[in-house]
């Protein structure tokens, strides 16, 4: 959900993938960049996201934009965690139970 | 690359086990990563080993790429195949008394010996950690497993046995296996080879 987040604002790579993720988070999601890129491999598989080569400064870049499967994929899973988040935040902190979208 | 032996070194470990493209890839990000650090202040040493750091071990990435290759994935969606297509294909053999078929003695030695053989790369390929090559065997156990239904209903057709129920179940399953592993073929076929490193490297 994080991964297809980063590209909400438009196509990445792999390395600006990884730093809106750090940016993003205040730090908190420092992930190993090596390993963010098998997880790019992973969405495109699964046809969320969708990959494209340029040639930048001499070098091969792969570039990594949303689909539409990508795009409902992320509004859904943006509801189900507001829901989770306002539910738990209503036990932990005693506010009236959230009436559920 | 970026000009420097820390980060071409490292490339060059992840050459020897990952597809080329996939080394482009991780190469420009590496590279992105050494720029940003040069840029901030940091000497090339520092920069270059501060971009290997925040890259992860090789052995670390080639893992994660390892555990989602389309090989290891296919293999692995293959072997479930095996038990519920070869029950329904036991039990046609067995209610149709398939010893008594008129099938040449090499072709039946060929079935069960192939048949072997692509379970075996199916589950090489299916538990491999590791090593990207390894996954690579999915793609001709899966041109194998191919063969093999298309063998076993090419049998069907030809010598046309009497009907027997668990026909019903084993050819659609067969043809819905063969249907399957033929869509999948692309993604196993795609990835392109791992790159022979230069002398040296």
């Amino acid at each position: 959900m994080l991964l297809l987040a980063a590209l909400s604002d438009g196509p990445r790579h792999g390395y600006a993938v990884k730093e809106a993720l750090r940016e993003g988070s205040g730090g908190r999601f420092d992930l190993p960049t090596g390993t963010v890129y098998p997880a790019l491999h992973r969405l495109e598989a699964a046809g969320l996201i969708a990959g494209s080569w340029s040639v930048v400064d001499g070098r091969r870049r792969r570039t990594y934009r949303l689909t539409a499967a990508g795009r409902r994929r992320l509004a859904a899973d943006r509801a189900g965690w507001r829901d989770f988040a306002a539910a738990v935040t209503a036990l932990l902190e005693g506010q009236p139970w959230p009436a559920t979208s | 690359m970026a000009g420097h032996q820390l980060i071409d070194g490292y490339l060059g470990a992840l050459a020897r086990r990952l597809p080329a493209d996939v080394v482009d890839e991780l190469a420009d990000g590496l590279t992105e990563t050494y720029l940003r650090h040069v840029s901030s202040g940091l000497g090339r040493d520092a920069a270059a080993g501060a971009a290997v750091a925040e890259f992860g071990e090789p052995d670390e990435v080639v893992a994660a790429f390892v555990q989602h290759s389309p090989g290891r994935r296919v293999a692995r969606a293959l072997l479930c195949t095996g038990p519920p297509v070869g029950l329904c294909w036991g039990a046609t053999l067995a209610t149709s008394h398939a010893w008594s078929w008129p099938v040449p003695a090499a072709a039946r030695l060929a079935f069960p010996l192939t048949l072997l053989a692509v379970v075996t790369a199916l589950a090489v390929a299916a538990t491999g950690s590791r090593s990207y090559r390894r996954t690579r065997i999915a793609a001709p156990a899966g041109l194998g497993l191919i063969a093999l239904d298309t063998g076993v209903l090419a049998a069907v057709v030809l010598i046309a046995p009497p009907f027997v129920w668990p026909m019903a179940l084993a050819i659609p399953a067969s043809l819905t296996r063969i249907t399957l592993t033929v869509r999948a073929m692309p993604a196993l076929l795609s990835a392109t080879g791992i790159r022979r490193p230069p002398a040296g490297r």
